[in-house]
Protein backbone atom coordinates (compact mmCIF):
# COMPACT_ATOMS: atom_id res chain seq x y z
CA UNK A 1 0.00 0.00 0.00
CA UNK A 2 1.51 3.52 -0.67
CA UNK A 3 -0.30 7.60 -0.08
CA UNK A 4 -1.11 8.87 -3.30
CA UNK A 5 -1.68 13.09 -2.78
CA UNK A 6 -4.82 14.60 -5.18
CA UNK A 7 -4.39 18.35 -6.56
CA UNK A 8 -5.96 19.80 -3.43
CA UNK A 9 -3.40 18.49 -1.70
CA UNK A 10 -5.38 15.69 -0.02
CA UNK A 11 -4.09 12.01 0.91
CA UNK A 12 -5.52 8.80 0.25
CA UNK A 13 -4.00 5.43 1.03
CA UNK A 14 -3.65 3.06 -2.35
CA UNK A 15 -2.77 -0.77 -3.06
CA UNK A 16 -1.25 -1.94 -5.75
CA UNK A 17 -2.30 -5.06 -7.78
CA UNK A 18 -0.39 -6.57 -10.14
CA UNK A 19 -1.86 -8.14 -13.36
CA UNK A 20 0.25 -10.85 -13.55
CA UNK A 21 -0.43 -13.10 -17.04
CA UNK A 22 -3.52 -12.95 -17.69
CA UNK A 23 -5.68 -15.14 -19.97
CA UNK A 24 -9.04 -15.42 -21.10
CA UNK A 25 -9.34 -19.17 -21.00
CA UNK A 26 -12.52 -20.66 -22.19
CA UNK A 27 -16.18 -19.26 -23.62
CA UNK A 28 -19.18 -20.72 -22.06
CA UNK A 29 -22.49 -19.84 -23.61
CA UNK A 30 -25.68 -18.98 -21.56
CA UNK A 31 -27.38 -22.41 -22.30
CA UNK A 32 -24.78 -24.27 -21.44
CA UNK A 33 -24.16 -22.33 -17.79
CA UNK A 34 -27.77 -22.37 -17.14
CA UNK A 35 -26.89 -18.44 -16.13
CA UNK A 36 -28.79 -15.04 -17.92
CA UNK A 37 -25.57 -13.88 -19.28
CA UNK A 38 -22.52 -15.92 -20.95
CA UNK A 39 -19.03 -16.39 -18.98
CA UNK A 40 -16.05 -16.38 -19.79
CA UNK A 41 -13.25 -18.32 -18.11
CA UNK A 42 -9.96 -16.43 -17.11
CA UNK A 43 -7.01 -17.55 -15.34
CA UNK A 44 -4.59 -15.63 -13.50
CA UNK A 45 -1.08 -16.20 -12.27
CA UNK A 46 1.28 -19.00 -14.54
CA UNK A 47 2.05 -22.23 -12.41
CA UNK A 48 3.83 -25.30 -12.62
CA UNK A 49 1.72 -28.42 -15.19
CA UNK A 50 2.94 -31.33 -12.75
CA UNK A 51 0.87 -30.85 -10.12
CA UNK A 52 -2.92 -31.14 -11.81
CA UNK A 53 -4.27 -33.82 -13.00
CA UNK A 54 -4.47 -34.42 -17.39
CA UNK A 55 -7.97 -33.63 -17.25
CA UNK A 56 -7.99 -30.32 -15.13
CA UNK A 57 -4.46 -29.64 -17.90
CA UNK A 58 -7.43 -29.87 -20.78
CA UNK A 59 -8.87 -26.28 -20.48
CA UNK A 60 -5.27 -24.52 -20.41
CA UNK A 61 -3.93 -27.05 -23.71
CA UNK A 62 -7.20 -25.81 -25.07
CA UNK A 63 -6.46 -22.28 -25.10
CA UNK A 64 -2.63 -22.40 -25.87
CA UNK A 65 -1.68 -21.50 -22.24
CA UNK A 66 0.43 -22.49 -19.68
CA UNK A 67 -1.04 -23.53 -16.32
CA UNK A 68 -2.67 -20.76 -14.24
CA UNK A 69 -3.04 -20.93 -10.83
CA UNK A 70 -6.29 -19.59 -10.49
CA UNK A 71 -9.48 -19.63 -12.46
CA UNK A 72 -12.55 -17.12 -12.37
CA UNK A 73 -15.50 -16.69 -14.04
CA UNK A 74 -16.93 -13.39 -15.45
CA UNK A 75 -20.52 -12.84 -16.70
CA UNK A 76 -20.08 -10.97 -19.38
CA UNK A 77 -22.72 -9.59 -22.68
CA UNK A 78 -22.81 -11.45 -25.92
CA UNK A 79 -20.98 -8.11 -27.51
CA UNK A 80 -18.20 -8.16 -25.04
CA UNK A 81 -16.71 -11.37 -25.87
CA UNK A 82 -13.16 -12.42 -26.78
CA UNK A 83 -11.42 -15.01 -27.96
CA UNK A 84 -9.86 -17.74 -25.34
CA UNK A 85 -6.06 -17.35 -25.60
CA UNK A 86 -5.85 -13.37 -25.80
CA UNK A 87 -3.53 -11.71 -22.94
CA UNK A 88 -5.65 -9.26 -20.51
CA UNK A 89 -3.89 -6.41 -19.62
CA UNK A 90 -4.04 -3.71 -16.47
CA UNK A 91 -4.63 -1.08 -19.62
CA UNK A 92 -8.35 -3.17 -19.28
CA UNK A 93 -9.28 -0.80 -16.57
CA UNK A 94 -8.71 2.92 -16.70
CA UNK A 95 -8.39 6.00 -13.59
CA UNK A 96 -11.66 7.19 -12.58
CA UNK A 97 -13.26 3.78 -13.06
CA UNK A 98 -14.72 2.20 -10.10
CA UNK A 99 -13.98 -1.27 -9.25
CA UNK A 100 -14.63 -4.51 -6.95
CA UNK A 101 -12.20 -6.43 -5.34
CA UNK A 102 -12.81 -10.17 -4.37
CA UNK A 103 -9.92 -12.40 -2.61
CA UNK A 104 -9.77 -15.04 0.45
CA UNK A 105 -9.48 -13.16 3.70
CA UNK A 106 -6.36 -13.98 5.71
CA UNK A 107 -7.01 -17.00 7.57
CA UNK A 108 -7.35 -16.44 11.37
CA UNK A 109 -7.77 -20.34 12.42
CA UNK A 110 -9.84 -21.30 14.99
CA UNK A 111 -10.93 -18.09 17.24
CA UNK A 112 -13.17 -17.06 19.72
CA UNK A 113 -16.35 -15.49 19.69
CA UNK A 114 -14.70 -12.23 21.01
CA UNK A 115 -12.57 -12.00 17.99
CA UNK A 116 -14.43 -13.16 15.73
CA UNK A 117 -17.75 -11.47 15.85
CA UNK A 118 -16.61 -8.44 18.21
CA UNK A 119 -18.45 -9.90 21.80
CA UNK A 120 -18.40 -7.59 24.57
CA UNK A 121 -17.16 -10.23 27.14
CA UNK A 122 -17.17 -10.08 30.74
CA UNK A 123 -15.00 -7.78 33.00
CA UNK A 124 -11.42 -9.15 34.13
CA UNK A 125 -12.25 -9.07 38.28
CA UNK A 126 -15.02 -8.48 40.39
CA UNK A 127 -15.58 -11.83 40.87
CA UNK A 128 -15.82 -13.30 37.66
CA UNK A 129 -15.61 -17.25 38.05
CA UNK A 130 -13.07 -18.46 34.44
CA UNK A 131 -15.07 -16.25 32.25
CA UNK A 132 -13.99 -13.49 30.74
CA UNK A 133 -13.95 -14.28 27.17
CA UNK A 134 -17.17 -16.59 26.76
CA UNK A 135 -20.57 -15.56 24.48
CA UNK A 136 -22.62 -16.02 27.82
CA UNK A 137 -26.41 -16.84 26.97
CA UNK A 138 -27.04 -18.04 23.86
CA UNK A 139 -30.71 -18.56 23.46
CA UNK A 140 -34.07 -17.58 25.64
CA UNK A 141 -36.24 -19.54 27.59
CA UNK A 142 -39.10 -19.18 25.59
CA UNK A 143 -37.28 -20.52 22.46
CA UNK A 144 -35.85 -23.55 23.58
CA UNK A 145 -33.58 -23.95 21.04
CA UNK A 146 -30.12 -22.63 19.46
CA UNK A 147 -31.40 -20.69 16.34
CA UNK A 148 -29.72 -21.39 13.23
CA UNK A 149 -26.59 -19.40 12.39
CA UNK A 150 -26.36 -18.51 16.08
CA UNK A 151 -22.72 -16.57 16.56
CA UNK A 152 -20.35 -18.77 18.15
CA UNK A 153 -16.45 -19.53 18.20
CA UNK A 154 -14.87 -21.24 15.12
CA UNK A 155 -12.63 -21.43 12.13
CA UNK A 156 -11.94 -17.52 11.05
CA UNK A 157 -10.83 -15.36 8.01
CA UNK A 158 -10.10 -17.38 4.39
CA UNK A 159 -13.16 -16.71 3.02
CA UNK A 160 -14.06 -14.94 -0.35
CA UNK A 161 -15.33 -11.16 0.52
CA UNK A 162 -15.54 -8.54 -1.82
CA UNK A 163 -14.59 -4.68 -0.99
CA UNK A 164 -16.99 -2.35 -3.16
CA UNK A 165 -16.63 0.82 -5.14
CA UNK A 166 -13.06 1.21 -5.31
CA UNK A 167 -11.45 3.90 -7.20
CA UNK A 168 -8.77 3.25 -9.97
CA UNK A 169 -6.57 6.40 -9.28
CA UNK A 170 -3.49 5.28 -11.68
CA UNK A 171 -2.19 2.69 -13.71
CA UNK A 172 1.20 1.43 -14.65
CA UNK A 173 0.97 0.36 -18.26
CA UNK A 174 4.77 -1.11 -18.34
CA UNK A 175 4.36 -3.06 -15.11
CA UNK A 176 1.01 -3.72 -15.53
CA UNK A 177 0.01 -2.35 -12.31
CA UNK A 178 -3.43 -1.04 -11.19
CA UNK A 179 -3.61 1.56 -8.40
CA UNK A 180 -7.00 0.87 -6.11
CA UNK A 181 -8.38 3.11 -3.61
CA UNK A 182 -8.30 2.03 -0.33
CA UNK A 183 -7.63 -1.49 1.05
CA UNK A 184 -8.15 -4.77 -0.43
CA UNK A 185 -9.24 -8.19 1.20
CA UNK A 186 -6.25 -10.68 1.31
CA UNK A 187 -2.60 -10.84 2.42
CA UNK A 188 0.33 -9.47 0.45
CA UNK A 189 1.31 -11.11 -2.75
CA UNK A 190 -2.32 -12.69 -2.69
CA UNK A 191 -4.66 -13.76 -6.22
CA UNK A 192 -7.46 -11.23 -6.48
CA UNK A 193 -10.47 -10.83 -8.84
CA UNK A 194 -10.85 -7.32 -10.24
CA UNK A 195 -14.28 -6.67 -12.10
CA UNK A 196 -16.05 -3.55 -12.71
CA UNK A 197 -18.04 -2.07 -10.27
CA UNK A 198 -21.65 -2.76 -9.96
CA UNK A 199 -23.05 -0.34 -7.63
CA UNK A 200 -25.78 1.94 -8.98
CA UNK A 201 -23.77 5.05 -8.20
CA UNK A 202 -20.80 3.90 -9.76
CA UNK A 203 -22.68 3.14 -13.33
CA UNK A 204 -21.76 6.68 -14.57
CA UNK A 205 -18.39 6.49 -14.44
CA UNK A 206 -17.28 3.77 -16.12
CA UNK A 207 -17.97 5.79 -19.25
CA UNK A 208 -15.88 4.47 -22.36
CA UNK A 209 -13.82 2.29 -21.06
CA UNK A 210 -11.61 -0.21 -23.63
CA UNK A 211 -14.00 -2.06 -25.23
CA UNK A 212 -14.12 -5.48 -25.19
CA UNK A 213 -10.45 -5.12 -24.26
CA UNK A 214 -7.35 -3.79 -24.54
CA UNK A 215 -5.34 -5.75 -26.82
CA UNK A 216 -1.31 -4.77 -27.07
CA UNK A 217 -0.62 -5.59 -30.77
CA UNK A 218 -3.61 -2.99 -31.14
CA UNK A 219 -3.04 0.25 -32.84
CA UNK A 220 -3.19 2.45 -29.46
CA UNK A 221 -0.04 3.19 -27.85
CA UNK A 222 -0.44 4.14 -24.38
CA UNK A 223 2.06 5.99 -22.01
CA UNK A 224 3.63 4.29 -19.92
CA UNK A 225 1.70 5.83 -16.89
CA UNK A 226 -2.22 6.75 -17.08
CA UNK A 227 -3.54 8.75 -13.86
CA UNK A 228 -6.58 10.48 -13.46
CA UNK A 229 -7.45 13.96 -13.65
CA UNK A 230 -6.81 14.68 -9.74
CA UNK A 231 -3.70 12.55 -9.08
CA UNK A 232 -0.82 14.78 -7.93
CA UNK A 233 1.84 14.00 -10.70
CA UNK A 234 5.36 13.93 -8.94
CA UNK A 235 6.90 15.75 -12.23
CA UNK A 236 4.79 18.97 -11.20
CA UNK A 237 6.04 21.72 -8.96
CA UNK A 238 4.64 21.45 -5.55
CA UNK A 239 0.78 22.72 -4.45
CA UNK A 240 0.06 25.75 -3.30
CA UNK A 241 -3.53 28.05 -2.57
CA UNK A 242 -4.50 31.15 -3.97
CA UNK B 1 75.37 27.93 8.19
CA UNK B 2 77.52 26.36 11.31
CA UNK B 3 76.72 23.18 12.96
CA UNK B 4 77.58 22.74 16.57
CA UNK B 5 80.85 20.63 15.74
CA UNK B 6 82.14 23.49 13.38
CA UNK B 7 81.27 21.53 10.15
CA UNK B 8 79.14 23.20 7.66
CA UNK B 9 75.58 21.98 7.64
CA UNK B 10 74.02 19.34 5.14
CA UNK B 11 71.31 20.78 3.01
CA UNK B 12 68.31 19.66 4.30
CA UNK B 13 65.21 19.66 1.69
CA UNK B 14 62.19 21.40 2.78
CA UNK B 15 59.52 19.21 4.02
CA UNK B 16 56.96 18.08 0.90
CA UNK B 17 53.50 19.67 1.33
CA UNK B 18 50.72 17.67 2.11
CA UNK B 19 47.77 17.49 -0.70
CA UNK B 20 44.11 17.48 1.18
CA UNK B 21 42.20 16.60 -2.09
CA UNK B 22 39.06 18.38 -0.66
CA UNK B 23 36.93 16.82 -3.81
CA UNK B 24 37.75 13.17 -2.77
CA UNK B 25 36.41 13.70 0.67
CA UNK B 26 33.59 15.34 -0.05
CA UNK B 27 32.75 12.13 -2.71
CA UNK B 28 34.14 9.90 -0.31
CA UNK B 29 30.54 11.00 1.98
CA UNK B 30 27.71 9.82 1.00
CA UNK B 31 24.42 9.66 2.64
CA UNK B 32 21.26 7.93 1.63
CA UNK B 33 18.04 8.86 2.87
CA UNK B 34 16.94 6.18 5.66
CA UNK B 35 13.34 5.86 3.53
CA UNK B 36 14.77 4.45 0.91
CA UNK B 37 15.79 1.41 1.88
CA UNK B 38 13.37 -1.51 1.94
CA UNK B 39 12.05 -3.14 5.03
CA UNK B 40 12.24 -6.62 5.57
CA UNK B 41 8.88 -8.50 4.56
CA UNK B 42 7.65 -10.56 1.84
CA UNK B 43 7.21 -7.86 -0.24
CA UNK B 44 8.00 -7.73 -4.18
CA UNK B 45 10.47 -5.69 -4.72
CA UNK B 46 9.00 -4.51 -7.99
CA UNK B 47 6.55 -2.17 -5.38
CA UNK B 48 9.79 -0.70 -3.72
CA UNK B 49 11.10 -0.14 -7.40
CA UNK B 50 8.08 1.82 -8.26
CA UNK B 51 8.29 3.51 -5.26
CA UNK B 52 11.51 4.69 -5.72
CA UNK B 53 11.13 5.80 -8.89
CA UNK B 54 7.96 8.17 -8.03
CA UNK B 55 10.27 9.62 -4.97
CA UNK B 56 13.20 10.09 -7.23
CA UNK B 57 11.10 12.06 -9.95
CA UNK B 58 9.86 14.36 -6.45
CA UNK B 59 13.16 14.72 -5.84
CA UNK B 60 14.36 16.10 -8.96
CA UNK B 61 11.54 18.57 -8.80
CA UNK B 62 11.57 19.53 -5.11
CA UNK B 63 15.11 19.32 -3.42
CA UNK B 64 15.36 17.38 0.08
CA UNK B 65 18.28 18.60 1.53
CA UNK B 66 20.03 15.98 3.57
CA UNK B 67 19.76 15.95 7.74
CA UNK B 68 19.67 13.36 10.58
CA UNK B 69 17.85 13.66 14.09
CA UNK B 70 19.05 16.71 15.40
CA UNK B 71 19.49 18.77 13.08
CA UNK B 72 17.37 22.07 13.06
CA UNK B 73 15.12 22.34 10.13
CA UNK B 74 12.57 25.23 8.74
CA UNK B 75 9.68 23.99 6.85
CA UNK B 76 7.23 25.83 5.46
CA UNK B 77 3.83 24.37 4.04
CA UNK B 78 1.34 25.85 1.76
CA UNK B 79 -1.96 25.70 3.64
CA UNK B 80 -4.96 26.96 2.47
CA UNK B 81 -6.29 28.97 6.04
CA UNK B 82 -3.11 30.78 6.72
CA UNK B 83 -2.93 34.69 5.62
CA UNK B 84 0.16 34.50 3.33
CA UNK B 85 -1.51 30.92 2.54
CA UNK B 86 2.21 29.43 3.67
CA UNK B 87 3.06 28.30 7.43
CA UNK B 88 6.49 28.12 8.10
CA UNK B 89 7.75 26.15 11.57
CA UNK B 90 11.43 26.17 12.42
CA UNK B 91 11.98 22.88 15.10
CA UNK B 92 14.56 19.78 15.98
CA UNK B 93 13.58 17.08 14.43
CA UNK B 94 13.68 14.31 16.91
CA UNK B 95 12.27 11.41 15.01
CA UNK B 96 12.55 10.28 11.42
CA UNK B 97 9.75 7.45 10.36
CA UNK B 98 8.21 5.48 7.68
CA UNK B 99 9.69 4.11 4.44
CA UNK B 100 9.29 4.55 0.69
CA UNK B 101 6.51 7.63 -0.13
CA UNK B 102 4.96 7.78 3.33
CA UNK B 103 8.08 8.74 4.76
CA UNK B 104 8.16 11.03 7.61
CA UNK B 105 9.79 13.14 10.12
CA UNK B 106 8.95 15.27 13.33
CA UNK B 107 9.99 18.70 14.54
CA UNK B 108 9.48 20.21 18.08
CA UNK B 109 9.37 23.64 19.44
CA UNK B 110 8.50 25.27 22.48
CA UNK B 111 6.57 28.55 21.26
CA UNK B 112 5.18 30.81 24.19
CA UNK B 113 5.64 28.34 26.49
CA UNK B 114 4.18 25.61 25.16
CA UNK B 115 5.66 22.80 23.99
CA UNK B 116 4.51 22.20 19.95
CA UNK B 117 5.42 18.85 17.61
CA UNK B 118 4.70 18.93 13.96
CA UNK B 119 4.83 15.45 11.85
CA UNK B 120 5.60 15.87 8.35
CA UNK B 121 5.69 13.64 5.19
CA UNK B 122 8.68 13.89 2.81
CA UNK B 123 6.62 13.47 0.17
CA UNK B 124 3.80 15.60 0.39
CA UNK B 125 3.15 17.82 -2.18
CA UNK B 126 1.66 20.70 -0.47
CA UNK B 127 5.67 21.34 1.79
CA UNK B 128 6.86 24.55 -0.95
CA UNK B 129 10.38 24.29 0.98
CA UNK B 130 12.50 22.66 3.31
CA UNK B 131 16.09 24.14 5.23
CA UNK B 132 18.28 22.67 6.92
CA UNK B 133 19.41 25.70 9.71
CA UNK B 134 21.43 23.62 12.00
CA UNK B 135 23.52 20.72 10.93
CA UNK B 136 24.22 18.78 14.41
CA UNK B 137 23.89 15.73 15.54
CA UNK B 138 23.29 14.20 18.86
CA UNK B 139 24.09 11.05 20.63
CA UNK B 140 20.50 9.03 20.03
CA UNK B 141 18.62 8.01 17.43
CA UNK B 142 15.90 9.22 18.53
CA UNK B 143 15.05 12.59 20.70
CA UNK B 144 11.36 11.72 22.14
CA UNK B 145 13.32 12.28 25.47
CA UNK B 146 13.00 15.83 24.89
CA UNK B 147 9.10 15.55 26.00
CA UNK B 148 10.01 15.24 29.43
CA UNK B 149 13.13 17.13 29.23
CA UNK B 150 13.18 21.02 30.78
CA UNK B 151 12.13 23.38 27.90
CA UNK B 152 14.69 24.89 27.60
CA UNK B 153 16.02 22.23 25.72
CA UNK B 154 13.57 22.25 22.81
CA UNK B 155 13.66 26.20 22.63
CA UNK B 156 14.47 27.33 19.27
CA UNK B 157 14.13 30.87 17.94
CA UNK B 158 12.13 30.99 15.02
CA UNK B 159 13.57 33.78 13.06
CA UNK B 160 17.05 31.65 13.14
CA UNK B 161 19.49 32.55 10.62
CA UNK B 162 21.06 29.46 8.85
CA UNK B 163 24.26 28.69 10.64
CA UNK B 164 27.25 28.70 7.93
CA UNK B 165 29.15 25.50 7.24
CA UNK B 166 31.69 24.06 4.94
CA UNK B 167 30.63 21.73 2.60
CA UNK B 168 33.51 18.87 3.27
CA UNK B 169 33.46 19.54 7.04
CA UNK B 170 31.66 16.43 9.01
CA UNK B 171 28.76 17.07 11.08
CA UNK B 172 29.64 17.94 14.55
CA UNK B 173 28.12 15.46 17.06
CA UNK B 174 26.48 17.44 20.62
CA UNK B 175 27.24 15.57 23.18
CA UNK B 176 24.90 17.01 25.48
CA UNK B 177 23.70 15.49 28.65
CA UNK B 178 20.11 16.91 28.48
CA UNK B 179 18.52 17.57 32.53
CA UNK B 180 15.18 16.49 32.67
CA UNK B 181 11.50 17.40 34.82
CA UNK B 182 10.72 15.47 37.96
CA UNK B 183 9.27 11.95 37.33
CA UNK B 184 6.69 10.74 36.41
CA UNK B 185 7.97 10.71 32.15
CA UNK B 186 5.73 9.57 29.35
CA UNK B 187 8.06 6.70 29.29
CA UNK B 188 10.83 5.38 31.46
CA UNK B 189 13.72 6.60 29.89
CA UNK B 190 16.36 4.85 32.48
CA UNK B 191 15.72 1.65 30.73
CA UNK B 192 18.19 -0.41 28.66
CA UNK B 193 15.67 -1.16 25.79
CA UNK B 194 15.89 2.81 25.01
CA UNK B 195 19.61 2.85 24.79
CA UNK B 196 19.41 6.52 25.65
CA UNK B 197 22.52 8.37 26.00
CA UNK B 198 21.84 12.38 26.04
CA UNK B 199 19.96 12.17 29.63
CA UNK B 200 21.77 12.94 32.53
CA UNK B 201 20.03 10.65 35.25
CA UNK B 202 19.71 12.46 38.50
CA UNK B 203 18.19 9.61 40.29
CA UNK B 204 19.48 7.53 42.68
CA UNK B 205 22.12 4.68 42.00
CA UNK B 206 19.55 2.01 43.30
CA UNK B 207 16.98 3.06 40.60
CA UNK B 208 19.53 2.93 38.33
CA UNK B 209 20.41 -1.02 39.37
CA UNK B 210 16.91 -1.79 39.34
CA UNK B 211 16.03 -0.68 35.83
CA UNK B 212 18.90 -2.94 34.79
CA UNK B 213 16.72 -5.75 35.80
CA UNK B 214 15.08 -5.02 32.56
CA UNK B 215 18.36 -5.60 30.56
CA UNK B 216 18.24 -7.87 27.64
CA UNK B 217 21.74 -9.07 26.43
CA UNK B 218 20.78 -11.93 24.56
CA UNK B 219 18.94 -9.45 22.04
CA UNK B 220 22.53 -8.59 19.87
CA UNK B 221 23.51 -12.01 19.38
CA UNK B 222 19.68 -13.16 18.45
CA UNK B 223 20.64 -14.16 14.40
CA UNK B 224 16.79 -13.52 13.11
CA UNK B 225 16.61 -9.91 13.76
CA UNK B 226 19.83 -9.18 11.81
CA UNK B 227 19.30 -7.04 8.87
CA UNK B 228 21.99 -6.75 7.06
CA UNK B 229 21.61 -3.54 5.05
CA UNK B 230 24.98 -2.66 3.56
CA UNK B 231 24.75 -4.31 -0.39
CA UNK B 232 21.13 -3.10 -0.54
CA UNK B 233 22.43 0.51 0.55
CA UNK B 234 25.15 0.55 -1.67
CA UNK B 235 22.76 -0.76 -4.67
CA UNK B 236 19.60 1.24 -4.18
CA UNK B 237 22.48 4.36 -3.91
CA UNK B 238 23.86 3.91 -7.28
CA UNK B 239 20.84 3.90 -8.33
CA UNK B 240 19.82 6.92 -6.40
CA UNK B 241 22.57 8.74 -7.70
CA UNK B 242 22.41 7.77 -11.35
CA UNK B 243 19.30 8.69 -10.95
CA UNK B 244 19.67 12.27 -9.67
CA UNK B 245 22.27 13.02 -12.08
CA UNK B 246 20.79 12.42 -15.28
Amino acid sequence: MMPIWTKSGKKHAVTLLKVQDCHVLRYVSKEESGGKTSKLLVGGKNGSPFSKSESAMEIFKEAGVPRKQKVTTFNVTDDALIKPGTPLYAAHFRPGQFVDVTAKTIGKGFQGVMKRWGFKGQPASHGQTKTHRRPGAISTNKASKVYRGKKMPGKMGNIYRTSFGLKVWRINTKHDIIYVNGSVPGHTNCLVKVRDSKLPTCKDSNKNPPFPTFFADGDEKLPEDLYDEEVFQFTDPSVTYT
Amino acid sequence: RVNSDGKPAKFQPPPKPVIIDKQKQREERRFLSPEFIPPRGRTDPLKFYIERKDMIQRRKVFSIPEFCVGHILAVTTADPYANDKASRFVGICIQRGGKGLGATFVLRNVIEDQGVEICYELYNPRIQAIEVLKLEKRLDDNLMYLRDALPEYSTFDVNMKPVSRLDHEEIPVNKLQVRMKPKPWSKRWERPKYNIKGIKFELPGKKMKEAQKWSQPWLEFDMLREYDTSKIEEKIWKEVSEELKK
